[in-house]
C-alpha cells in the first residue's frame, strides 16, 4: 500500500506534469467551448465520451478535467464582453466585468478574470489535495444506513439549492430515482419497469441518459436565437485589444487576498452536493460587497466585483469532486458525468478507492492543479483571440451537439437502441428544462437508484427485514434532521417573506387610511 | 401556430406544461409497481419507499396547481413548451431529422449519415438561406469524416458501420496490403 505523505504529493504532481501534451491541447478545447454560450463543459465532456473512453481511465480523467478547469475560465470571456455568461457559473462575471468592457476596459477585465480564476482554482485544489486525507478518514465511518441518508440528503440539497422550486427538484430526483430502479432485480433477476426492452434488463445505461438530459437538451433550446451575439456586442468583440492586458494582471494581483477568501467560498460551497459555481458566484459576490469599503462602487465595474466571482467559480472545480470521490455522490453535472466515464472503466468510487488506488484519486486533483498551472502560461498571452469563439452561429453548433452526442451514447454497448433512449432522455430534458425541473436532479436520481437498492437491501438484511433500521444509527439520525432541516427552512423562509409582507401590506393600508381621514 | 390568448389569460401563469414531469412519474411509478408486485420483497422494498415519496410529492404539487387554477392565478396552457411559436416548426423538424438520423445510421453507416445530418439540419436552421450553402456542405463533410478518422480510424472506436466505412477500410486495406 502506498504512503500518502508530501513526498507522495511531489511525484504525483510530477507524473501529471508529464501529460502536459494531453492537458494543454485540452485547455485550448475546454477553453474555446468554454467562451460558446450554452456549451457547458458537461456537454464538452459529453461530445468527446468516445475519446476520453477510448484513452483509458487515467488519461480520460486527466483530459475531463483539465476540460472542465479551462471550460469554467472561458465561460467569463462572453460574460466580461458581450455580456453573455458562457455557462450559469459566470452568471455573476457580467456585473462588473461587462460595465468594465464598456468603458473601454475589456482586456484588463480579461486579465483579471484570468488571473483571478487561475490563482484561485489553483490554490483551492491545493487545499484539497492536503485535506482529503482527513475527510477520508471521516467517511469510513458511514455504512449502509447512513449512506442511504446521505444519498436521499444530496438529492434534497440539489432540490433545495440548485432547482428554483424545491418541490420540482425533489420531484425531479425521485423521478430519476425510480428511473435508476429500471432492470433486474439483484436476487432473483426479476425485469422491473423494463417496457418489455430487453436491452433495459442491465438497468438504464448512463451515458445515453446524460447525453440526453444534457446534451440533446441544449441542442434543441439553443435554436432559439440564430446567432449568439447580438449586432452591438460583434462590435465590440472585434474591438477588444490587449494592449492594457498587463494592467489587469497587475490589478488582480494587488489584490491576492481577495482572490483568496472568495476562492474559499468557491471550495466550500462547491463540497455542498447541487450547490454549484452559480450560487458560489453570487455568495462570493455579495460577500465581497458586503465586506468591501466602496459597496456603491460594485456593479459599476469594480475589480473586486469581478475578482469575487470568477475565482469562486473556479474555487468550486475542486470542491465539487470531493463528494464525488469520498463518497461517490456527484456534487454537480460534470461530476456526475465523471462518476459516469469511471463506472465504464469499472472504478468504484469511495474511501477505499484513496487507499487502493491513491494515485488515481489524488491523480484527479493533482491533474486540475497542473492544468491551473499550465492555464497561467499557456493562456494569458492568447486572452484576446480568444473570446472570437462567441461568433460562432447556433445553426452549426446545434446539429453537430446532436450527431455526435447521439453516437457517443452509441459507443459503451453499440446498440441503436441506446441513441433512441438518449433522444428519449432529450426529451425529458428539454421538458423538465422548459418548465423548472431540475436536470441534473434527474440525471444524479438515475445515477443513485440502484446505490440507494443495494445500500437499501444491505441494510435490511442485517435488521432482519426491519425497516426501522434506516433510524438506527446516532449519524444517520443526524443527518436525517439535517435533511429535513434543508427542507423545512426554505419554506419556513418563504412563509416568513410572505407574512411580513402582508404585514408591510397592512401598515401601508393603516397609514393611508389614516392620512385620508386626517386630511 | 398556438393561438393568441385572449388579455386575461395571457395574465395568468401557464401551468399547463407543469403537469408533464409528474404526470410521467406518476404513470411510470404505477406501471413499475405493477411489474414487482408479484416479486419478493428484496425486489419491491427500494422501489416502493421511493415510489411512494415519488406518488406523494407529485400529489402535493398537484393540489398546489389546482389551487391556483381554480383561484383564477394559472391557466392549462402549455406555452413554455411551444414558445417563441416561430421556432417550433424548426425544432419539430430537427426533431423529425434526429429520429430519420438513429433510423438510418445503422443502414448507412456513421459517416455518410453524420453528412446528410449535419448538411440538412444546418440548411433547415439557417432557414434555406442559398448564401452559406456551400460553406454548410464543406464544412459538414469536413466534421463527418474528421469525426471518422478521429474517432474511428484513430480511436478505433465502435461506430455504426456502412458503404463509406467499408468503401475506406477496402481502400486502407489494399494500400497497406493487409
Amino acid at each position: 500500500m502506498q504512503e500518502v505523505d508530501f513526498g507522495f504529493f511531489v511525484s504525483l504532481f510530477g507524473h501529471t506534469l508529464s501529460y502536459w501534451w494531453l492537458i494543454i491541447p485540452a485547455i485550448f478545447l475546454g477553453l474555446i467551448v468554454g467562451a460558446i454560450p450554452g456549451f457547458s463543459a458537461a456537454n464538452t465532456i459529453i461530445i468527446l465520451l468516445p475519446l476520453t473512453l477510448a484513452m483509458g481511465e487515467e488519461l480520460g480523467l486527466i483530459f475531463m478535467v483539465a476540460l472542465y478547469c479551462s471550460s469554467r475560465m472561458g465561460a467569463g470571456i462572453p460574460a466580461i464582453l458581450v455580456n453573455i455568461p458562457g455557462t450559469a457559473g459566470a452568471a455573476a462575471t457580467p456585473l462588473d466585468g461587462y460595465p468594465m468592457t464598456k468603458q473601454g476596459k475589456g482586456p484588463q477585465a480579461l486579465a483579471i478574470s484570468f488571473i483571478s480564476s487561475t490563482v484561485g482554482g489553483l490554490l483551492t485544489t491545493i487545499v484539497v489535495l492536503f485535506v482529503m486525507p482527513l475527510i477520508v478518514q471521516v467517511v469510513y465511518y458511514l455504512h449502509s444506513v447512513e449512506m442511504i441518508v446521505v444519498m436521499l440528503f444530496g438529492i434534497s440539497l440539489i432540490a433545495t439549492i440548485a432547482a428554483r422550486d424545491t418541490l420540482k427538484g425533489l420531484i425531479a430526483g425521485f423521478f430519476g430515482l425510480m428511473i435508476g430502479a429500471i432492470g433486474a432485480d439483484h436476487v432473483y433477476a426479476t425485469p422491473r419497469g423494463t417496457l418489455g426492452f430487453l436491452e433495459l434488463y442491465d438497468g438504464v445505461p448512463l451515458i445515453p441518459a446524460l447525453v440526453g438530459l444534457f446534451a440533446i437538451t441544449e441542442a434543441f433550446l439553443i435554436i432559439e436565437g440564430q446567432s449568439i451575439l447580438t449586432d452591438k456586442g460583434k462590435v465590440l468583440l472585434r474591438d477588444a485589444r490587449w494592449a492594457e492586458t498587463f494592467e489587469g494582471a497587475r490589478a488582480a494581483l494587488k489584490r491576492w487576498w481577495h482572490i483568496v477568501w472568495t476562492s474559499m467560498i468557491g471550495l466550500v460551497i462547491g463540497v455542498v452536493p447541487g450547490a454549484g459555481a452559480a450560487i458560489a458566484s453570487f455568495v462570493a459576490y455579495q460577500q465581497s460587497r458586503t465586506f468591501s469599503k466602496t459597496p456603491e462602487l460594485y456593479g459599476t465595474g469594480h475589480i473586486e466585483g469581478l475578482i469575487a466571482p470568477e475565482s469562486a467559480n473556479n474555487g468550486v472545480t475542486s470542491g465539487t469532486l470531493v463528494p464525488l470521490l469520498v463518497i461517490g455522490i456527484p456534487g454537480g453535472a460534470t461530476a456526475a458525468i465523471m462518476l459516469v466515464v469511471m463506472q465504464y472503466h469499472g472504478t468504484t468510487v469511495g474511501p477505499d478507492l484513496f487507499i487502493q488506488q491513491p494515485l488515481m484519486a489524488y491523480g484527479v486533483f493533482s491533474a486540475m492543479a497542473v492544468t491551473y498551472l499550465l492555464m497561467i502560461l499557456t493562456v494569458f498571452p492568447l486572452a484576446r483571440y480568444m473570446s472570437r469563439v462567441t461568433m460562432v452561429s447556433t445553426i452549426y453548433i446545434a446539429p453537430l451537439i446532436i450527431s455526435f452526442t447521439l453516437v457517443g451514447s452509441f459507443v459503451p454497448r453499440a446498440y441503436i437502441f441506446d441513441m433512441y433512449l438518449a433522444l428519449g432522455f432529450g426529451v425529458i430534458g428539454y421538458v423538465a428544462r422548459r418548465t423548472g425541473y431540475h436536470v441534473a436532479a434527474i440525471l444524479i436520481g438515475v445515477i443513485l437508484g440502484p446505490l440507494l437498492e443495494t445500500y437499501f437491501l444491505r441494510a435490511l438484511k442485517m435488521s432482519q427485514g426491519d425497516i426501522m433500521v434506516i433510524f438506527s444509527s446516532k449519524i444517520g439520525n443526524v443527518l436525517w434532521v439535517c435533511l429535513a432541516l434543508s427542507l423545512a427552512i426554505p419554506y419556513l423562509k418563504d412563509l416568513h417573506r410572505k407574512r411580513a409582507a402582508m404585514r408591510d401590506a397592512l401598515h401601508r393600508g393603516e397609514a393611508a387610511g389614516k392620512s385620508g381621514t386626517e386630511e | 401556430m398556438p393561438a393568441e390568448p385572449p388579455s386575461e389569460e395571457r395574465q395568468k401563469t401557464p401551468v399547463g406544461a407543469d403537469l408533464l414531469i409528474p404526470g410521467a412519474a406518476i404513470a411510470f411509478t404505477l406501471y413499475y409497481f405493477s411489474t414487482i408486485i408479484d416479486s419478493p420483497w428484496t425486489a419491491q422494498v427500494s422501489a416502493f419507499f421511493v415510489g411512494t415519496i415519488l406518488l406523494a410529492l407529485c400529489l402535493i404539487l398537484l393540489v398546489g396547481i389546482a389551487r391556483r387554477v381554480a383561484r383564477g392565478e394559472a391557466n392549462l396552457r402549455f406555452d413554455p413548451l411551444i414558445t417563441p411559436a416561430a421556432v417550433v416548426p424548426k425544432r419539430l423538424a430537427l426533431f423529425g431529422l434526429t429520429l430519420g438520423y438513429i433510423f438510418f445510421i445503422d443502414w448507412l453507416g456513421f459517416t455518410t449519415t453524420t453528412f446528410l445530418f449535419l448538411m440538412v439540419g444546418m440548411m433547415l436552421l439557417s432557414g434555406w438561406q442559398r448564401n452559406n450553402k456551400r460553406l454548410i456542405v464543406i464544412l459538414s463533410a469536413v466534421l463527418s469524416i474528421g469525426g471518422y478518422l478521429l474517432f474511428v480510424v484513430a480511436f478505433e472506436r465502435r461506430f455504426p458501420e456502412g458503404p463509406f466505412e467499408d468503401l475506406f477500410k477496402a481502400i486502407l486495406s489494399s494500400l497497406t496490403g493487409a
